[in-house]
């Protein structure tokens, strides 16, 4: 059975290309949503298998939502790996912190991004 | 991917699949193209202001970051790289003094023709 991932990310063209990626490369049914709110109603309506979640996004960031996703017993158990292009080593320490399953990074590669979701979530 | 398929043909399938998947994001690029276009040009009026309209600046910084995530997801590392650098350089606190300013503005100028080469 292919696995269900929801995309939250702002920025159109990053959403667009990692959707592509995970459905043409790994054959994954996708849904996405572009902004948090958005992304947390998909959750509840599509329970996913995992969710990709940007970093920086207006109204309610990355961090915000995720806690939100945390906080909704629906939603509190899909792993959530966040996406971002901070590359600052504090920032990553912060976003780890969280307790998210992994952080990713942009730009990814779009050939590889699924298997490294994959290694992560234990799918491979 | 068929688990059974013999060495060759899942090389075969895994290149159709590179294949196919590089043709598509080219035509993602196409599309998203004006937008992204739109950032570089951000960046080059930040630049030329030298950073006294705070609001443009705060754009521009916010452009780069997404320029920074974006370009290198399209080939374009070397795009990805000068716009990390003008994230972090424009979103200092203080204004640019007149070196950061001229290399905010080749940053631009160079993510410019890096943008309007792609293939």
């Amino acid at each position: 059975m292919a696995h269900k991932v929801l995309i939250i990310d702002d920025e159109d063209d990053i959403r667009e290309v990692a959707a592509l990626s995970l459905e043409s490369v790994a054959g994954w049914e996708v849904i996405t949503a572009n902004s948090g709110a958005q992304g947390l109603a998909r959750a509840q309506e599509h329970k996913p298998d995992a969710i990709l979640l940007d970093v920086m996004m207006p109204g309610m960031d990355g961090p915000s939502t995720f806690r939100e996703l945390r906080s909704n017993p629906a939603t509190a158990k899909i792993p959530v790996l966040l996406l971002t292009a901070k590359v600052q080593s504090s920032d990553q320490r912060r976003f780890a912190d969280l307790g998210v399953e992994a952080v990713l990074f942009k730009p990814f590669d779009p050939l590889t991004l699924s298997s490294q979701i994959a290694d992560v979530l234990g799918w491979s | 991917m068929d688990p059974t398929a013999k060495p060759d043909a899942m090389a075969e399938t895994n290149l159709g699949v590179k294949e196919d998947l590089s043709a598509a994001i080219d035509k993602l690029w196409i599309r998203f193209l004006p937008e992204i276009r739109a950032r570089v040009e951000l960046l080059q009026a930040a630049a030329t202001d030298r950073g006294h309209s705070a609001a443009l600046r705060e754009e521009a910084v916010a452009a780069a970051h997404k320029l920074a995530g974006a370009l290198g997801t399209f080939n374009l590392e070397r795009g990805t790289d000068l716009a990390r650098e003008y994230e972090l350089l424009a979103g200092r606190s203080d204004l640019p003094d007149d070196a950061a300013s001229a290399r905010l503005m080749a940053i631009a100028t160079e993510l410019g023709m890096i943008v309007d080469g792609r293939k």
